[in-house]
């Protein structure tokens, strides 16, 4: 026997290890982790790339002032705008811009923003209507992350943005105020969420509220049109939501969005005859680039987030306010033409959005953010470009001519800086970061520089840099080829990013998927192998029909991003299903009445607190509206009322100070000294729930104890006690069971000797809740014990103490760790960790210390308390040392049983990760629903192999 | 034990029967009630479940009460004991407890419980109980044993006891199953509680009626079939 229970130790540790590489595998395919850099880019760092730090010379740069009167110092590469306008109309399609004629059938959204396609398709023009292809996820905040990072966000960014924190990594914002431009900005608030600090004059607006299709545009427009009259800004940001809101209640194909897109093209024509008004040399808008885009497209439902070709495709138009505009040669010329109904030639371009940082920095003459990996756009840099052939208007085509190749002279430049900084970027990323690019793809890249440089040192530079270079075409085609080369290089330095931070490594998923299912058929297995007359019952019971239907609904229920979100509801729901049967079961053998019926009682109690839990979810939530609706009308100042919320977690804890006396007082003490000892340890957590309830007292207003805390020595004297205590006991427990091996007869007292020591340190972290859920735990445990095969109960059964055990009362068991979970005010979010709890008893920071604390805090009830309290669950009277060891086993199969239990909804968890793993909200819900359950599985398995090691 | 509920069956089991065809035109009854019910909202008052329903859940009990009672009531325990109108004023106190229970047990299982939703609970809870506790309290009046035999033991003698039993339970079933759409996030209108739950509801009472029948032809058969 005592071999065999070894054995089971080892099992337990097994498991811990398959679960552990299963996941660890899993995760290295799913969860795509970029580094985030903490470098920045700044003007001086352009004097180590190999390129020309001071701007070309140019042929017909005869006037020398007119070059520093548009800016007095360059930094990366020239400035060819003064002003830049960016406005962003969120969720707007390619369709809204680009005129019908592109797409196989006109539709009534389509057309709307005439003006835009009125000014891109004249002649002469100095606009243009790009595609812009975003990167998935595509929502706002991830958006405007990427296009100001000039990266791709992933989910460790995505991650952090839970709360919508600033932006720390370098950007293209950051950039600007850097370069001392200034910066204003009016309507979506997330960019004062983002930049918090960087604006010098900002109106935002709430953009929570998505049934409000007015405030933000509204407001947006009230301060943008005095705003363009004003020179105290150089770069404006105008970020309108209406198109996003419209979509997301009433959908692209409806009056309301044709209405906002009406509006947008009457505020855009306002917009565009200010700038042409003032667009006169010496004019406020000489020099002004306006930029009207969409941060990322919408389905026809008006969903966005996932990667489809809706979503991702959106649109730029992009204007400058001096009139003659370089042509691209043809070779990096994107362009799709169509004949419009009027026959005549269309054309729009695309870019990535990828390529906006780099290129706005460009385009401003800034240095482009250290991350950026995009590169300066050709099409979107010539629409400024007009600046070179200057005031000349030689015209003809030897003036467009040297037009294009004074554009290219610039532009090949300016690649060349841009190749180096995103060289940089790889380079720095790859030796920094954890992960970093395998050394093939790292050669690959590094040749293709290589190569471009060499070119560059060689030749192109020496025809930059020789001011009376003949006029010829091989220097015309070397340009070519050079720009070629670095557009090669950087499509290369695309390619690879996007595999390594937007693509999942679908292998590796299905690898440790694999892994972690063929660990439950192993673990089923075992569980069935100890199948004897008295272990739990499995074959041809109801209740594990029961188990496993439920366990089945569970495990389904994954599948679905609603049951996600109501994960608490439908176990609580389970729960109370569970509760039901076993009531009719005890009406029908007329016994324990009373347990069922107050098992659901605490059902219908948890349901309640899981309610308030999910409120305050859906008031951060991008998923979830907030339904306050059950709240009942209480007025909440009631002062019987207040007095009653102060009191009752003491009363509880009052209440379970006493449940542990008697607890100890009904074990026999004529036991030897380790018996005593179990219960001098279930004593210290007396102590400590004194303390705790001491500590609440003290902090309410109505029991008069405020000195106390003076007293005793500030705030943080008592739960520090407490931790203490709950340390020594453990310790001390430990030891027992190393040193006292012999006596294994209590289960009882050491069972509550383990539970008291763990549970006295998560109700202090839990807050005042914490005491009453322990109570309900307590209460709810015993119920379920008390019911556990009141099916079977009869005259007969009841002498036979070892009949076989009910597998629903560890379903039971499980799902009430499920429901405490939510019911303690968590849910699979980052944003549902209550980082308070790290910070009680301690006032400064220390990682590991804190974050102790807050696993303790957020697993304590589901898991720590769960697990170590399983054997509550068994029948107490065990006498008979053969009973004994027959009791040992059931136990192992209880916990063999619940280590199945959550393993299986672990891998229905990452069965649905990976089949949604395009989906909308894989980073906003599956992604933290994953991580919370990953966790707690390999918890889970640890604390059942501590237990495994103190039981048996 | 086992003897003292075989004297109890013999007992109980004296009262008015039904035969199979009794039992199809009782559910035509009270199936076409029902129908009447949702006929009577969406022509009188032109509105339906989805729109409305607290009324819609209102009329329709209102509606299928009364035939229930007057159907059930016919076939009551111990007719020389009990008066008909006894019956029927048992059943009205049978269809409050019994809202209250299914009340209760839709809370537990997590059914809204704020102001705006407390109606529609309560009149769903009126049409479950119509369905699942009146015709019990219609025929076995307050006997325990009856009720206890039946509900909870599921050991019913005789046409009438198939007949309040698997329509009940399969009332109760439907119900459950019928909550499963709630959460989804289709916004469609009838996620909302307790429309899909009282769908799921009749759903379940009209497969437990054609269970129950099915039940009773085919154990009449087998009888049949004994004797000979």
């Amino acid at each position: 026997m005592e071999t065999y229970l070894k054995n089971k130790k080892l099992i337990a540790i097994g498991f811990l290890l398959i679960h552990s590489i299963a996941i660890l595998i899993f995760t290295r395919g799913f969860l795509l982790t970029r580094t985030e850099l903490p470098f920045h880019s700044t003007c001086s760092d352009v004097s180590l790339s190999p390129c020309l730090t001071s701007p070309p010379p140019s042929n017909h740069d005869s006037n020398p002032d007119s070059i520093s009167s548009h800016s007095n110092h360059t930094c990366w590469t020239k400035p060819v705008v003064d002003r830049v306008i960016i406005i962003v109309l969120d969720a707007l399609r390619i369709d809204f811009v680009a005129p019908s004629a592109f797409f196989p059938e006109p539709k009534p959204w389509m057309d709307k923003l005439t003006i835009l396609q009125k000014l891109a398709f004249a002649n002469e023009s100095s606009a243009k209507i790009f595609k812009a292809f975003a990167d998935p996820p595509t929502t706002s905040l991830q958006r405007l992350k990427g296009l100001t990072t000039g990266g791709l966000p992933t989910f460790i960014d995505v991650g952090n943005s839970f709360g919508a924190p600033a932006i720390v990594e370098d950007n293209f914002i950051n950039q600007l105020v850097q370069n001392g431009k200034r910066l204003v900005m009016m309507g979506d608030d997330t960019w004062t969420q983002l930049f918090p600090n960087q604006f010098q004059k900002s109106y935002p607006f709430p953009s929570f509220n998505v049934k409000d299709l007015d405030t933000v545009d509204n407001g947006c427009t009230e301060h943008l049109f005095p705003t363009l009259y004003e020179d105290d800004w150089d770069v404006l940001i105008a970020h309108f939501l209406g198109v996003d809101h419209a979509g997301h209640i009433f959908g692209v194909d409806s009056s309301p969005m044709i209405n906002k897109l009406e509006q947008y093209n009457s505020v855009l024509e306002k917009v565009i005859s200010i700038l042409e008004s003032h667009a006169g040399p010496g004019g406020l808008h000489e020099n002004t680039m306006l930029i009207v885009m969409g941060d990322h497209g919408q389905t026809l439902n008006g969903d966005h987030g996932g990667g489809t070709a809706e979503e991702v495709e959106t649109s730029m138009f992009a204007m400058s306010t001096k009139k003659h505009t370089t042509s691209v040669p043809p070779e990096f010329d994107t362009s799709s033409c169509k004949q419009n109904s009027d026959g005549k030639q269309i054309c729009i371009s695309s870019i990535e959005q990828l390529d906006f940082a780099a290129t706005l920095s460009a385009l401003l003459g800034i240095s482009s953010p250290f991350g950026s990996i995009g590169h300066v756009n050709p099409e979107l840099y010539a629409l400024g470009s007009s600046n070179w052939d200057l005031e000349k208007s030689e015209s003809g085509n030897f003036g467009t001519q040297s037009a294009v190749k004074e554009w290219m002279k610039n532009y090949v430049n300016v690649l060349c800086v841009n190749a180096w900084q995103v060289k940089r970027y790889i380079d720095v990323y790859s030796n920094s970061s954890v992960v970093g690019f395998s050394s093939d793809d790292m050669a690959r890249i590094s040749d293709l520089y290589a190569a471009a440089e060499q070119n560059w040192t060689n030749s192109v530079k020496h025809l930059l840099m020789d001011r009376n270079g003949d006029e010829n075409n091989t220097n015309r085609s070397a340009f070519k080829e050079q720009i070629a080369a670095y557009l090669n290089f950087f499509s290369s330095v695309v390619e690879l990013a996007r595999s390594k931070w937007t693509e999942f490594n679908l292998n590796l998923m299905i690898t440790g998927f694999g892994i972690l299912v063929i660990s439950l058929i192993i673990q089923f297995l075992v569980v069935f192998h100890g199948d004897k007359s008295y272990a739990v019952g499995f074959w041809l019971s109801t209740g594990a029909a029961f188990t496993l239907f439920l366990v089945t609904i569970r495990a389904c229920s994954f599948l679905s991003n609603s049951y996600i979100l109501e994960e608490g509801k439908v176990a609580n729901f389970l729960l109370a299903t569970t509760g039901l049967i076993k009531l009719r079961y005890s009406v029908m053998k007329k016994t324990m009445r009373k347990e069922a019926v107050i098992f659901l009682a605490i059902a219908s109690v948890l349901r309640v607190s899981i309610d308030i839990g999910l409120t305050k979810q859906a008031a951060t939530s991008q998923f979830m509206s907030s339904s306050p609706s059950w709240i009942l009308g209480i007025a909440l100042d009631l002062p019987a009322l207040t007095y009653a919320i102060e009191i009752a977690p003491i009363v509880s804890v009052v209440i379970l100070i006493c449940v542990l006396y008697i607890a100890i007082a009904k074990t026999p003490s004529e036991g030897m000294w380790n018996e005593g000892m179990w219960k001098y340890v279930t004593v210290g957590s007396m102590i400590s729930y004194f303390l705790i309830a001491l500590l609440w007292a003290s902090e309410s207003k109505i029991f008069g104890l405020d000195g106390l805390l003076q007293v005793i020595g500030g705030r943080n004297r008592i739960p520090q006690t407490v931790y203490a205590i709950g340390l020594v006991q453990l310790f001390l427990l430990a030891s027992a069971r190393m040193f006292c091996a012999g006596e294994k007869k209590y289960w009882a007292t050491r069972t509550v000797a383990l539970v008291s020591a763990c549970s006295s340190p998560v109700i202090l972290l839990s807050g005042k809740q914490g005491s009453l859920l322990a109570l309900a735990y307590l209460l709810a445990g015993y119920c379920i014990m008390r019911l556990e095969g009141v099916e079977r109960i009869t005259k007969l059964d009841r002498q036979n103490k070892l009949s076989k055990l009910n597998p629903l009362c560890v379903m039971q068991w499980s799902l009430l760790s499920i429901c405490m979970f939510f019911a303690s005010g968590h849910w699979c979010a980052f944003d549902g960790l209550r980082y308070g709890a790290a910070f009680v008893g301690f006032d400064e920071f220390v990682l590991i210390r804190q974050a102790i604390l807050l696993t303790i805090e957020t697993f304590g009830f589901s898991i720590i308390l769960s697990v170590f309290g399983l054997p509550i669950l068994l029948p107490i009277h065990s006498q008979t040392p053969q009973a004994h060891s027959q009791k040992r086993h059931q136990l192992f199969q209880m916990y063999m049983l619940f280590g199945v239990i959550s393993a299986t909804t672990v891998t229905a968890t990452i069965l649905c990760v990976t089949i949604q793993r395009r989906h909308l909200m894989v980073w906003g819900l599956f992604a933290p629903k994953f991580v919370f359950d990953v966790v707690g599985l390999i918890l889970t398995d640890l604390l059942i192999c501590l237990a495994s090691a103190y039981y048996f | 034990m086992k003897e003292g509920k075989k004297k109890k069956k013999t007992e109980t089991s004296i009262g008015e029967s039904i035969s199979a065809l009794g039992a199809f035109f009782v559910y035509l009854i009270t199936g076409l009630f029902l129908a009447v019910g949702f006929w009577v909202v969406g022509e009188k008052y032109s509105v339906d479940l989805i729109s409305d329903p607290s009324l819609t859940l209102r009329l329709l009990w209102i509606i299928e009460f009364p035939i229930v009672v007057i159907i059930y009531s016919l076939f009551r325990r111990n007719p020389e004991k009990c008066s008909y109108f006894r019956a029927v004023g048992r059943s009205i106190l049978g269809l409050i407890s019994g809202a209250i229970i299914n009340a209760l047990g839709a809370v537990s299982l997590g059914a809204p419980i704020g102001l705006q939703s407390l109606p529609k609970t309560i009149h769903w809870s009126f049409l479950m109980s119509v369905f699942t506790v009146v015709p019990a309290t219609a025929v076995f009046g307050a006997s325990w044993t009856n009720w206890h035999r039946v509900f909870a033991s599921l050991k019913p003698t005789g046409n009438i006891e198939y007949m309040i039993l698997i329509p009940a339970y399969g009332a109760i079933i439907g119900g459950w199953f019928g909550a499963w759409p709630m959460p989804l996030d289709w916004e469609r209108p009838w996620q909302e509680w307790p429309i899909c739950v009282c769908y799921g509801a009749i759903g379940g009472y009209i497969v437990g009626q054609i269970v129950s029948l099915s039940l009773m032809i085919f154990l009449r058969k087998h009888k049949n079939l004994k004797l000979a």
